[in-house]
C-alpha cells in the first residue's frame, strides 16, 4: 500500500518490519504448507499460531497496558500483507484484528484484561459472531435475532450467527446481541453449555461457522458493553477491520498480477510471448489500474486509522476501502485465471490458492456491493 | 494592483498562499464565467488574461527572471487547484505551459528575449502544432517537412486538431529534417509567426457544434534559422522534455468531480435517489471518483517531493477521463427521452444540462495521448511487457 504520507523514521521502520515479516512468512510458510492445510480439520496449524506469537506479532496492535506492543495499523497492515502473500491459513485478521480490537474498544475491566493477555501470549483465537444474515447485502449493525435477556439466574443468550471466522477451534466468540432495546457485547467462550459451532468450509480450505447459542448462561462479568458503548466499540473494531481484510485484498492482487505478468512475459505462442498482443496487454494495464487505486487508497485509510478521525469519516473510508479491493480482488482472480488459459483452472498451479483466498475475503464482512450500500447509507445520513 | 515581481511566494506558508490566491480568484474572476461549459475564446477570456498579466500571476510555473511566478511544483499545484475550484476558465495557454518553459530550457538568449515578454503581456498567442492527418498516436510518422534554404527553412504540409489556432499569432511545430534517418531522429522543432505568407488556419466544427480546433496548412512558409529551438534534428527528445508534471493534471479529478455533482442534481430532480438501482449505480461512480483522488494525491505527493514523474502518471490520466465518461454517459442515460435534447433540458423546475458532459469526455480520453496509447505505454514501460 502507498505510505508516502507517513513520516520518514516510521516508514523506514514498517518497511523494516515488513521485510523481516516478509522473510519469516516465505521460510516458515511456503505456499505448500497452505495448501496442505486446505480442508484439514481447523483449516489452519495451531503450533504456527505460537510461531506468530514469538515474532510478538499476536500483541502487536495491543496497547502495552493489556501487555501488548501498542504498534499502529500501518505496522499491523505490514505483518498481514506479508502473511496473505503467503496465502497463510491462521485467522489472523478475524481474531487479532476484529475480535481483539472489539475486546479492546469496550473498555479495561478485569476480562478486557485477562482476555487481551491471553491473546498476546497466543493462547486465546477468538471470533467476532455478529452476522445474522446467511445472503444478503445488508450489513448494518444487527441485533435483532440474538438476543440477550434476563432470567432469574442470570442473562440467557439465544440465537444464531453466520459466518464467524475461523469456523474451527475457536476459544470464543464476542457476541452481538439485543438487551432490551440496545446493542450489547458478550464474551461466550466456545466450550459454554449451550453453544453449538457449525463449520461451513469456505472455497480457500479453510472454515467459517454458524454458532448457535441455545439459551446460553451468562453472568455479568461475560459483558463486554452494553447499550452505546457496544455499538461504539463494534462499529470501530468492524472498520478497522474492513481496512485491515482489504490490506490481505491488496497482498493477494499484487500476487496474482506478479504471476500473470510473468506469464505474459514467458509464454510464447505464435512464435512470439503473448504480452506481447496489445490485447492482453491493455487488460494487464486495467488489472495494474485497480491494484494501484487499492494501493492508494488503502494508504489513507490506514493513515486516517493510524491518526484518529471522526467515526463518520472512519466508517466511510473503511466501506470505501473493502468496496474498491473487493471488488478488484475478483477482478484480479478472474482475469489472472483467463490470462493463463486453461493452467490457470489447476489446483496444482499455485494461482488458485489467490483466487480462493480472494473470494473469501471479497465476501467476508460484506461483499462491495454491501460496503457501497452502507456507504450510501452513512452518506445519506450525515448530509 | 501589480504585486513585487520580487515577492517570494515559496517563503509562504502553503495556508497563507492557497488563501491569497483564492480571494484574488474570488474578487477579480468574473462570476458567470465561472465553469465554462466549453473552452473560452481569445476574445472572451483576453480580459482575465490581462488581469493576471497586471497581477504579474499569469506564468505562475516560470522563474521571476522571466516575468513568472517562480512556484515551486507544491505551490503551483495550489494555484491550480484554486483555479479549479472556483471554475476559473483556461485561456489559450500553450505559451505559458508549454512553449515558455520550453524557451527557458532549450531556447537561445535571443528567442527567450525575443518572445518571452510578449506571453507575459498578451500579445503573442501561441498554439501547437504536433498532430497530422496522418501522424495521430504514431506522431513520430509526421511528414510536414522544413528544407534548409540559405539563412532559412521552407515548411510544406499540414497540421491538424491545433486547439485554438484561430486566436493565436504563433505556432510552434515538428517539422521533418531529415528523412534517411529513424522517423525520431529527423524531427525538428520550430516557430512560426502566423503573418509569415503561406500559413493558412481553418477552423473545424466538432460535433458539439464549436470550433475549438484547427487544421493549420504550410505552402512553402519561409521561416529564419533563428527560428529553430534546440539543435537541428532534436525536436522529438525536446518535445518529449516537455511532457513536466504538468501532466499530472491531466489526471486532476475536478472534471468527475464536476459531472457527479451535475448527475446529482439531475438524479435529485428526477427523484431517482429512491430507485436502488440507480443508487447503487451513482455509488459506485461516487466512489470511482474518490479513488481516483486518492491517486491523483498520490502523485501529487511525489511532485511536492521534488521527484520526477514516471510512466505510471498515465494510468491517472486513464482512470481520471474513463470515469469521467462514466459519468458522462450516466447523465444521458437517467435523462431516458430527453437524454439527445440540445441544450438545457428542464425538470421539476431545475434545468439540466445534459449533453455538455457527455461531448466534452469524448475528446478526454483522446487528446493528451489516448486511453489505448497510455495503456501502451504501461504496459511497456511499468509492467514490462515485451514489444514482441
Amino acid at each position: 500500500m502507498n505510505s508516502d504520507h507517513l513520516d520518514t523514521e516510521r516508514q523506514d521502520n514498517i518497511r523494516m518490519l515488513a521485510e523481516s515479516a516478509q522473510t519469516f512468512a516465505t521460510k516458515a510458510s511456503p505456499l505448500t504448507r497452505a495448501r496442505g492445510l486446505r480442508g484439514s480439520a481447523s483449516g489452519f496449524d495451531r503450533s504456527f499460531w505460537g510461531k506468530l506469537a514469538e515474532q510478538g506479532w499476536t500483541g502487536l496492535l495491543i496497547p502495552e497496558a493489556f501487555a501488548g506492543y501498542g504498534q499502529g495499523f500501518g505496522e499491523m497492515a505490514a505483518v498481514v500483507s506479508a502473511l496473505a502473500t503467503q496465502v497463510v491459513p491462521e485467522p489472523v485478521v478475524p481474531a487479532l484484528v476484529f475480535a481483539s480490537r472489539a475486546i479492546e474498544h469496550t473498555g479495561n475491566g478485569d476480562l478486557q484484561q485477562q482476555l487481551l493477555a491471553s491473546i498476546v501470549a497466543g493462547e486465546l483465537i477468538p471470533g467476532v459472531a455478529w452476522q445474522e444474515e446467511l445472503a444478503g447485502l445488508q450489513v448494518n449493525l444487527p441485533a435483532s435475532a440474538v438476543v440477550a435477556a434476563p432470567t432469574n439466574s442470570g442473562i440467557q443468550l439465544t440465537g444464531e450467527k453466520h459466518h464467524v471466522r475461523p469456523g474451527a477451534d475457536c476459544d470464543g466468540f464476542v457476541v452481538t446481541a439485543k438487551q432490551g432495546n440496545g446493542l450489547s457485547l458478550w464474551w461466550v467462550p466456545a466450550n459454554a453449555a449451550g453453544v453449538q459451532v457449525k463449520s461451513v468450509a469456505l472455497a480457500d480450505g479453510t472454515s467459517e461457522a454458524s454458532v448457535r447459542f441455545d439459551g446460553v448462561m451468562l453472568d455479568n462479568p461475560h459483558c463486554l458493553a452494553q447499550g452505546d458503548a457496544a455499538t461504539v466499540a463494534f462499529t470501530r473494531a468492524y472498520d478497522e477491520t474492513l481496512v485491515m481484510a482489504s490490506v490481505e485484498l491488496l497482498a493477494l492482487q499484487q500476487a496474482m498480477l506478479n504471476m500473470t505478468l510473468e506469464y505474459l512475459r514467458t509464454r510464447v505462442q505464435f512464435g512470439k510471448p503473448i504480452g506481447s498482443f496489445q490485447a492482453l496487454q491493455h487488460r494487464a494495464v486495467d488489472l495494474h489500474i485497480q491494484q494501484e487505486l487499492t494501493s492508494s487508497v488503502l494508504g489513507q485509510a490506514i493513515t486516517l486509522l493510524d491518526s484518529g478521525c471522526d467515526p463518520v469519516e472512519r466508517s466511510l473510508m473503511a466501506s470505501r476501502i473493502k468496496a474498491r479491493a473487493s471488488d478488484a480482488g475478483l477482478l484480479l482472480a478472474r482475469e489472472s485465471i483467463q490470462l493463463h488459459g486453461a493452467i490457470g483452472f489447476t489446483d496444482e498451479y499455485d494461482l488458485g490458492l489467490y483466487v480462493q483466498r480472494a473470494l473469501v475475503l471479497s465476501a467476508w464482512l460484506g461483499n462491495a456491493q454491501a460496503q457501497r450500500r452502507r456507504y450510501a447509507s452513512i452518506a445519506n445520513l450525515s448530509i | 494592483m501589480s504585486t513585487n515581481p520580487t515577492t517570494d511566494w515559496n517563503a509562504l506558508d502553503t495556508e497563507a498562499f492557497r488563501q491569497t490566491v483564492r480571494t484574488f480568484f474570488e474578487q477579480n474572476y468574473p462570476a458567470e464565467m465561472r465553469y465554462p461549459k466549453t473552452r473560452l475564446r481569445w476574445a472572451e477570456i483576453k480580459d482575465w488574461y490581462m488581469t493576471l498579466s497586471k497581477k504579474g500571476w499569469i506564468a505562475p510555473s516560470w522563474p521571476q527572471a522571466h516575468g513568472g511566478m517562480g512556484l515551486s511544483p507544491e505551490k503551483l499545484i495550489v494555484f491550480i487547484e484554486e483555479q479549479e475550484r472556483w471554475g476559473v476558465g483556461r485561456a489559450p495557454d500553450m505559451g505559458i505551459t508549454m512553449i515558455g518553459p520550453l524557451l527557458i530550457q532549450y531556447g537561445s538568449e535571443e528567442q527567450r528575449q525575443k518572445y518571452l515578454p510578449k506571453i507575459i503581456q498578451g500579445e503573442h498567442i501561441w498554439c501547437q502544432g504536433y498532430s497530422e492527418p496522418n501522424a495521430g498516436s504514431d506522431l513520430a510518422s509526421l511528414r510536414t517537412e522544413a528544407v534548409e534554404d540559405g539563412d532559412d527553412f521552407i515548411i510544406n504540409g499540414q497540421k491538424t486538431w491545433t486547439t485554438l489556432a484561430q486566436d493565436a499569432t504563433h505556432i510552434f511545430l515538428l517539422a521533418r529534417t531529415d528523412k534517411t534517418v529513424k522517423k525520431q531522429e529527423g524531427i525538428s522543432f520550430l516557430l512560426a509567426d502566423f503573418t509569415t505568407p503561406g500559413i493558412t488556419v481553418r477552423p473545424i466544427r466538432n460535433i458539439a457544434g464549436h470550433e475549438e480546433f484547427c487544421e493549420v496548412f504550410f505552402e512553402n512558409v519561409r521561416v529564419p534559422k533563428a527560428n529553430l529551438v534546440g539543435g537541428l534534428n532534436q525536436g522529438w527528445g525536446i518535445a518529449k522534455a516537455l511532457l513536466g508534471f504538468e501532466r499530472i493534471f491531466l489526471g486532476s479529478p475536478k472534471q468527475s468531480q464536476y459531472a457527479l455533482s451535475r448527475v446529482e442534481e439531475a438524479a435529485h430532480a428526477l427523484g431517482l435517489f429512491g430507485d436502488q438501482g440507480f443508487v447503487d449505480r451513482y455509488t459506485q461512480l461516487q466512489l470511482d471518483v474518490a479513488d481516483l483522488s486518492a491517486l491523483y494525491v498520490r502523485f501529487v505527493e511525489q511532485v511536492k517531493r521534488g521527484e520526477k514523474l514516471g510512466p505510471d502518471v498515465s494510468m491517472l490520466k486513464v482512470w481520471a477521463a474513463e470515469t469521467f465518461s462514466r459519468l458522462a454517459n450516466l447523465l444521458v442515460e437517467i435523462t431516458g427521452g430527453s437524454g439527445a435534447v440540445a441544450g438545457d433540458i428542464e425538470v421539476n423546475g431545475k434545468k439540466i444540462d445534459v449533453l455538455t458532459s457527455f461531448y466534452n469526455a469524448r475528446p478526454a480520453t483522446i487528446y493528451g495521448g489516448s486511453s489505448e496509447i497510455q495503456r501502451n505505454i504501461i504496459a511497456a514501460s511499468v509492467l514490462q511487457l515485451p514489444t514482441k
